[in-house]
């Protein structure tokens, strides 16, 4: 696993993947920092971390693009399917080097943070509790990013599948109202019964905003911690990463 | 030693491979030849543990390569018919991230490369991007890579396809280096290569394999009997006459005579007399006739590749 992480770690500095992605999320974290300081007048970290978040659908489709989806396409993937490795370790090494891209990305994060400090603001719980967010949802975008990967050649539609997969993520509120409102529509032609037809709405929205992460770490950015959105993160990346894995052993037995 | 049985691959209702078995040995090269699509890639991808069978075994110097994957694929090192390189490195680069994955020790691992990379001479590339190299060396660093970890069998699919003749000469030559110290299959549509490498051909036709056997042998089979030509200046008569004293000699008849010069085909049973050449170089040498031409008639590989696919 460790031959596989270095090499896919180092990849992203031997093509401009990795110097746009740093690019992107540098001008991003520092745009909504100075737009704190310098139009509120008050730095505020825990919200940086929280806006930036949202952006992740745009930078992790570019980093986890072409994971699986290269090495498909140049014949390389042959490597790992004939040497003494197994490919479960192939998915976590890849899934590890985007990782630590993230990782360093937040560099700029903590610099942020030195600062603050420095202006004589503090780095407060709701501050850790964001970059405890921030790190469980890189690892599940992450997860998603790398599974899109696995299933084409093509590093565009890898990265297509990624943004809309990620993108109806963060749409997970809105869809769920929405959603709540057909079911009521609909409901309101066979019943005039509104507290049934209020308890169905509610139960399909809650069906909804139980797969939403954005909607269960809200109050992380306030200081408020729970274990279950974590335990729910950590779930749905080891589901995406053996999702990856039976992709890769699928194509073993099916490939022409 | 690579043991495959009643090796079986199917493609949803497609059966690229119909119950394929057969041995090869320690130390032996063994030409794997058939036509395009007749199931030869497929069998490789299953020896190496690219593809897994739909039923059957592949056992890799005892080792199942479906049940035991790690410790049958140290035993193989692959070169694909298109070689699995990473152009975005350098070829010192690529070959250690190799070592790295066939987990060659730590202890030794520079001298390991070094020792590889001399010997299929990459030494004044080998701090040049991969992406930048000729085909030529992207095929000796394709190569390189399957020699890592010393393993005691290599699988060449293609080895020298879409090289000059010159890098086609040097690839053969590393083939029959390689050959001295380890068990080769090689996969190759040029018969000659495989003629002039190999200790014995497996020719795959539609799935099965068709013929398993040496060179010689395998003309001989096509044959019936081994046949030689010899052109000579003298009286085809006389000559056939007296050929036909001689042990192991079945049959001798004429094929041409122009400008004095004589051809006789000479049917021979290998059987009964052995290695008959040197005494009907004797006969034609006794009864003074001066030979201008002998050599063999058997079958060329090409031949018996024909036959055998065409058949």
């Amino acid at each position: 696993m460790t031959a596989i992480y270095k090499r896919e770690f180092f990849s992203y500095f031997r093509s401009p993947i990795g110097y746009v992605a740093l690019a992107l999320f540098t001008f991003l974290s520092s745009y909504w920092f100075s737009m704190y300081l310098f139009n509120r007048g008050a730095i505020n970290l825990a919200q940086e971390i929280k806006a930036i978040r949202n952006y992740l659908i745009l930078i992790v489709p570019i980093i986890t693009m072409a994971l699986f989806s290269e090495d498909k396409k140049r014949g390389t993937e042959v490597i790992y399917y004939t040497s003494p490795i197994s490919l479960f370790n192939v998915v976590c090494g890849k899934f590890l080097a985007a990782m630590t891209l993230f990782a360093i990305m937040f560099v700029n994060i903590i610099i942020h943070m030195i600062i603050t400090v420095n202006l004589g603001g503090i780095v407060n719980v709701g501050t850790w509790g964001s970059v405890i967010v921030y790190f469980f949802f890189a690892a599940l975008f992450i997860s998603i990013g790398t599974f899109a990967s696995a299933i084409t050649d093509s590093q565009l539609i890898s990265a297509i599948v990624c943004f809309v997969i990620l993108y109806v993520i963060n749409m997970l509120t809105s869809i769920a109202g929405m959603v709540a409102t057909g079911v009521q529509s609909l409901l309101s032609i066979f019943t005039d019964d509104p507290e049934k037809i209020r308890k169905v709405c509610d139960a399909v929205q809650n069906a909804i905003l139980w797969l939403d992460p954005f909607s269960k770490t809200n109050d992380f950015v306030y200081g408020k911690f729970s274990i279950a959105p974590l335990v729910f993160c950590f779930s749905g990346t080891v589901v995406f990463i053996y999702l990856t894995y039976r992709v890769l052993e699928k194509k073993r037995w099916s490939q022409a | 030693m690579i043991e495959i049985n009643n090796l079986v691959k199917c493609y949803g209702k497609n059966k690229a491979v119909k119950g394929i078995s057969f041995t090869v040995n320690d130390g032996e090269v063994l030409g794997f030849l058939g036509p395009n699509g007749a199931g030869k890639s497929t069998t490789m991808n299953i020896i190496t543990g690219y593809l897994s069978s739909t039923s059957g075994t592949v056992k890799v110097n005892g080792h199942d390569i479906l049940e035991e994957p790690e410790e049958a694929k140290k035993n193989i090192g692959y070169l694909p018919e298109l070689p699995p390189l990473f152009l975005d490195m350098t070829v010192l680069e690529y070959l250690t991230f190799m070592s790295e994955l066939k987990k060659v020790p730590k202890q030794g691992r520079k001298e390991h490369l070094a020792k590889i990379i001399s010997m299929v001479k990459l030494t004044d590339v080998s701090d040049r991007l991969i992406g930048n190299l000729s085909k030529g060396y992207k095929q000796r660093v394709g190569i390189a890579q399957a020699l890592i970890g010393d393993p005691a069998i290599i699988i060449l699919d293609e080895p020298t396809v879409g090289l000059d003749p010159q890098q086609v000469i040097e690839i053969r030559k590393l083939i029959k280096f390689l050959a001295k110290n380890h068990t080769v299959i090689l996969s190759s549509h040029i018969l000659s290569e495989i003629q002039a490498v190999c200790d014995r051909v497996v020719i795959i036709n539609k799935g099965k394999v068709a013929a398993i056997d040496t060179i010689t042998d395998l003309a001989a089979k096509l044959s019936g009997n081994s046949k030689l030509l010899v052109a000579f200046k003298g009286q085809d008569k006389a000559a056939i006459n007296a050929l036909k004293a001689v042990p192991g000699v079945t049959d001798a008849r004429t094929r041409i005579v122009s400008d004095g010069i004589t051809e006789l085909e000479i049917v021979i049973d290998p059987k009964k007399g052995g290695d008959v050449r040197s005494s009907i170089f004797y006969t034609f040498a006794r009864n003074n006739w001066p030979i201008m031409e002998f050599r063999s008639l058997d079958p060329t590989l090409e031949e018996v590749f024909l036959n055998i696919t065409n058949g």
